[in-house]
């Protein structure tokens, strides 16, 4: 490269702000809050979570979506500077956590030689993926824009995991008020909702990662 | 001069800054340590290009260096970047020519084939090592390549199409 070159990008210096991990968390709790109030506003929470004592699976639920929507996140953000070397992977032992569900869920059903049949066609479904989905559209938009500002260098699997922390944090809001507390219930549309957002996000977002 | 990463990330903070004198002295020295980088790894006709790719950049993602980190992976991952992305844009490029007759000269578009060319053809098949290595360094036709390695000449087009695919993988992976 010429110096002349060196001297054009020289020239159009300007102070710049530092890319912040905080700002990203910091939308992402956000879309996630506004995700919880409208869900709230239009469906309504559970009761036991309006009065504060949540059943144990809500709990627990609940517990496993924020932490894989956290561990997700926190790699996510590492994605947005470029680095040589390892990269988060936390995010794997939570998924891993998460995918207990299904699997119990498998491994009931073949312990008792039935399949979970109510849980399957229940019409809260719908809701389920529809609300969940929605919100991790919001979140997973939130993340995005957050990352353009950043330099993603490897975009498909910084994309997976975009869907993924918008699967688990629009999960996390539905869960709220999701009436049902079956393991089924959890391990097959839970399960659907992030698997989908976490697809969705691996098919859509690489081209608007790359820089 | 070799400037040490310890003064790099001083001056890359100070650029962060808006100090155009370190920022000059920063992209010196980037210039140079990324002409070693990529001349370990691509053609010398290649080098400019890329060393003038990635110091852009540098220069429009600059606000991503964190001077709590070491400046040079940085850079070598925005250097790995760009160069994986002249070798998708060539994938492409090689996938939409699949469609109708490869040029010939169309090897000196592709930067490909020339990227650490020994120790990433060893790692797919020889027969899209071969002719990956007829077609896009040595700048053979289909028909000369095919001849030449007594593929037909579908094959040829598929095996080039493939290794080129799997070495994107490859890069990408590393």
């Amino acid at each position: 490269m010429s110096i002349f070159s060196i001297e054009q990008l020289v020239d159009d210096l300007t102070p710049v702000r530092r890319l912040n991990g905080w700002h990203a968390a910091l939308a992402v709790a956000a879309m996630t809050a506004l995700a919880i109030a409208v869900t709230a506003w239009r469906y309504g929470l559970r009761g036991d979570v309006m009065i504060g004592a949540p059943v144990p699976m809500v709990l627990v639920r609940a517990s496993v979506l924020a932490l894989l929507g956290t561990a997700s996140l926190t790699a996510v953000i590492d994605s947005a500077r470029p680095r040589v070397g390892r990269h988060s992977n936390g995010w794997s032992w939570m998924l891993g956590l998460a995918l207990t569900f299904p699997l119990l869920t498998i491994a009931l059903s073949i312990s008792t030689a039935t399949m979970p049949h109510a849980e399957m066609t229940a019409t809260s479904a719908y809701w389920c993926l529809g609300i969940s989905l929605s919100a991790a559209l919001l979140i997973g938009t939130a993340i995005t824009l957050w990352l353009r500002r950043g330099a993603v260098t490897v975009a498909g699997h910084t994309a997976w995991l975009v869907g993924l922390c918008a699967g688990a944090f629009g999960t996390f809001a539905y869960s709220l008020h999701c009436p049902s507390s079956t393991v089924a219930y959890i391990g097959i549309w839970y399960t659907a909702a992030v698997g989908t957002s976490a697809v969705a996000g691996r098919l859509i977002l690489p081209p608007l990662l790359r820089w | 001069m070799k400037v040490s990463d310890t003064m790099l990330i001083a001056l890359m903070r100070r650029a962060q800054d808006g100090d155009a004198t370190a920022y000059r002295t920063l992209l010196s020295s980037a210039e140079s340590w990324l002409r070693g980088f990529f001349a370990r790894r691509i053609a010398s006709a290649e080098v400019d290009d890329l060393v003038q790719e990635t110091l852009i950049s540098l220069h429009r993602k600059r606000a991503t260096y964190d001077p709590t980190r070491p400046f040079l992976p940085w850079l070598a991952a925005i250097a790995r970047y760009r160069w994986v992305d002249r070798l998708r844009q060539t994938y492409r490029a090689a996938a939409d020519s699949l469609d109708g007759d490869l040029p010939v000269d169309s090897h000196e578009d592709v930067v490909t084939a020339q990227v650490s060319i020994d120790r990433l053809l060893a790692q797919i098949s020889p027969a899209q090592a071969q002719v990956i290595a007829m077609v896009k360094i040595d700048g053979l036709s289909i028909i000369e390549a095919a001849a030449k390695s007594g593929q037909s000449e579908s094959l040829v087009k598929v095996n080039i199409h493939r290794g080129l695919k799997k070495l994107a993988t490859l890069v990408e992976s590393e």
